[in-house]
């Protein structure tokens, strides 16, 4: 600490490189923050829960040829009981999509009915899942209230014209944000319609089919309606039983072919379990992560390898004053505090501006791209880390420098 | 105050050893003002690295100030020069981030001295080689002359017993020179122990006593001609 005076002072004279190296560790820290910070986001739903009981389940996708409208209902029935029947089959249901597909639909709902010019901006977002009885048991999903819809609830209907005044089953995230007093149980829901659906029970979780940002304010909210969509496209999602996993990859197709041979079921995608549906779902996620985490380490790199670079140009231009400064009385230990010390008081200085641009950084990507706000913690451990990464770097040639001698003094350049 | 014993220093490659010392001896009591001089690669200079113990020696025995310091570690040398040890060199070596204050402070941070003694005896010193005025200036800033006065003051300002000065006259001009050696026939008047490496008779002439080597030796100056001859013609000047 008694060197703190002079280092100031000798730093004053060497602005370029001092400046220099201060702004790289600014730079390095405001990116890691904020690029750590999204990596967090980006993890934290990789393991995310869909609601879904996903061991032992499979997504089957499933295109009718020659078949369209309402002609595809007695196909699809024969399908379902088909699969049903399997042994290795727990249960099965036709679904217009599920938790981490990538599409479905997406409405606003509410409490009251939308006034005349439909400006009222809806209470919640939230996803439609359009299935019938066996959706409950096949997907593993908890009913915390309420009731399961009966067979005689659900109905086929043509996807471009329906009314939603049924039964409906909501997740309860939706419930909670519609009725924040937790009485959502017969209550009515409103979904874009002027005629509104009775909430006749609550699941405790269920996520939309969509991964991105811009579904994360409401990626819980979800409704199941009671309807079976015609049309030649549709999804089937299989519960196996348990062990039967393997096998049934392989027999369900084979079977859905051997029942009807009008249908593409696509090589690539068209059965997947559960692990692989969520494995692709957040493949971009995981490369993303993967991707900024391996900038971070080579940001990291190159700072210290810059620091590294700089102390060992000075305790090689220095290297007469070191031995100058030995034959005055300095111990090889009061060395390496000197140039310990000048990389801590240079990291201090980038941090303290690098901590500002970390938190600039946020609130303009807040702004511009639907982030969260940044942890200040994120910034303490950046502070923290950027300055030992700089004491660790400047280590080696501040032991060199240790090392001069101070015979040093008596020579001459 | 100083006195070497069979002293050697020898520099060891792996086909050859040489010795810039070799038997060497020398005894200079407490303030006296000594002269070493000697022809180049004599082995002046590592008597002087030696004495100021910048360096370690091979053999023989060498007491500083009632100290055998043959054995002592790193640390303790250091202290000894820190304390003990004022140098002057030749090419000045003030460090030139540093402005003339800062300079002449450096060895009493590293004694730990508190703020307001370091205060007092840097401006005590300034003031005594005449640069109070000049505290705030880099060494670029200043003359040659200037700027061994500082080199001066930043040996004095921690009262150290002994004054080492190698060619502290070398890269200054006749006038420059002059005043410095003014400087220091003073501050050997108040009591201090001053050994200087010389080429400069003049110079050497000026000492209180002079001690020539050759070869790592030191001899006896009643029987080198040249050297007697030489300071003749100082004296006869």
């Amino acid at each position: 600490m008694m060197q703190i005076k002079p280092i100031l002072a000798a730093l004053k004279r060497h602005k370029a490189g001092t400046v220099l190296i201060a702004l790289q560790i600014a730079l390095t820290l405001a990116i890691v923050c904020n690029a750590l910070f999204i990596i967090r986001q980006r993890t934290e739903h990789l393991s995310r829960p869909t609601g879904l009981t996903e061991s032992n389940l499979l997504a089957v996708s499933n295109r009718w040829v020659g078949a369209d409208g309402k002609a595809t209902e007695s196909l699809t029935e024969t399908d379902l009981a088909a699969l049903r029947q399997q042994a290795g089959v727990a249960d099965a249901t036709m679904i217009n999509s599920y938790p981490l597909r990538g599409g479905g639909w997406s409405l606003g709902a509410d409490t009251k009915p939308s006034d005349k010019d439909n400006v009222r901006r809806p209470t919640a977002q939230t996803t439609l899942y359009f299935t019938d009885e066996h959706a409950l048991s096949t997907m593993g999903l908890k009913l915390v209230g309420g009731r399961n819809f009966r067979p005689e609830e659900v109905r086929w209907v043509d996807p471009r014209d329906f009314e939603t005044n049924v039964p409906v089953i909501v997740s309860q995230a939706l419930a909670t944000k519609l009725y924040p007093d937790g009485h959502a149980l017969g209550k009515p829901v409103y979904l874009s319609s002027t005629k509104p659906a009775t909430i006749i029970g609550i699941v405790e979780r269920l996520q939309v089919p969509w991964t991105g940002n811009w579904a994360a304010n409401f990626a819980e909210n979800s409704v199941l309606l009671p309807f079976l969509l015609q049309g030649n496209f549709g999804n089937y999602l299989v519960r196996t039983r348990p062990g039967e996993m393997a096998r049934m990859t392989k027999a369900v197709p084979a079977l859905l072919f051997k029942t009807n041979r009008m249908r593409v079921i696509p090589e690539e995608r068209g059965v997947r379990t559960f692990a692989e549906v969520r494995e692709q779902a957040y493949k971009s996620d995981r490369g993303m992560a993967i991707l900024m985490g391996v900038v971070c380490a080579v940001l990291l790199a190159i700072t210290a390898a810059g620091i590294v670079g700089l102390t060992s140009f000075w305790v090689g231009q220095r290297r007469k004053q070191i031995g100058v400064r030995r034959a005055l009385g300095a111990t090889r230990h009061d060395i390496l505090s000197y140039f310990l010390t000048e990389n801590l008081l240079i990291g201090a200085g980038g941090v303290i501006v690098g901590a500002a641009l970390a938190i600039g950084m946020n609130l303009w990507l807040v702004s511009h791209f639907e982030m969260e706000r940044l942890s200040l913690a994120y910034v303490a451990v950046g502070v923290i880390a950027l300055l030992l990464l700089g004491q660790g770097a400047v280590l080696a040639p501040a032991m060199k420098a240790s090392r001069v001698p101070p015979v040093e003094a008596t020579r001459s350049v | 105050m100083l006195k070497m014993t069979h002293l050697s220093k020898v520099y060891r490659t792996e086909v050859v050893e040489t010795y810039a010392l070799r038997d060497f001896n020398i005894d200079v009591k407490e303030g006296e003002f000594v002269a070493v001089t000697g022809p180049s690669g004599s082995g002046k200079t590592t008597f002087l690295t030696i004495a100021g113990l910048l360096e370690t020696f091979t053999g023989g025995h060498y007491h500083l100030d009632g100290i055998e310091v043959s054995q002592l570690n790193d640390n303790a040398r250091s202290k000894i020069r820190n304390e003990k040890i004022g140098f002057i060199f030749q090419a000045f070596n003030l460090i030139p981030d540093l402005n003339v204050y800062d300079n002449v402070e450096v060895p009493l941070r590293y004694r730990g001295m508190k703020g307001a003694e370091r205060k007092q005896r840097i401006m005590d010193a300034l003031e005594r080689v005449g640069l109070a005025s000049r505290a705030k200036h880099y060494p670029a800033e200043l003359s040659g002359g200037q700027q061994q006065r500082v080199a001066i003051a930043r040996a004095l300002a921690g009262s150290p017993r002994l004054l080492l000065a190698d060619e502290p006259t070398g890269n200054l001009d006749t006038q420059m020179a002059r005043g410095v050696m003014e400087l220091l026939e003073e501050i050997h008047r108040e009591g201090a122990t001053i050994v200087m490496v010389t080429h400069d008779p003049e110079l050497a002439a000026r000492a209180q006593r002079n001690v020539h080597i050759i070869d790592g030796q030191v001899v006896d100056l009643s029987e080198e001609p040249r050297f007697h001859a030489q300071n003749a013609r100082v004296a006869d000047a």
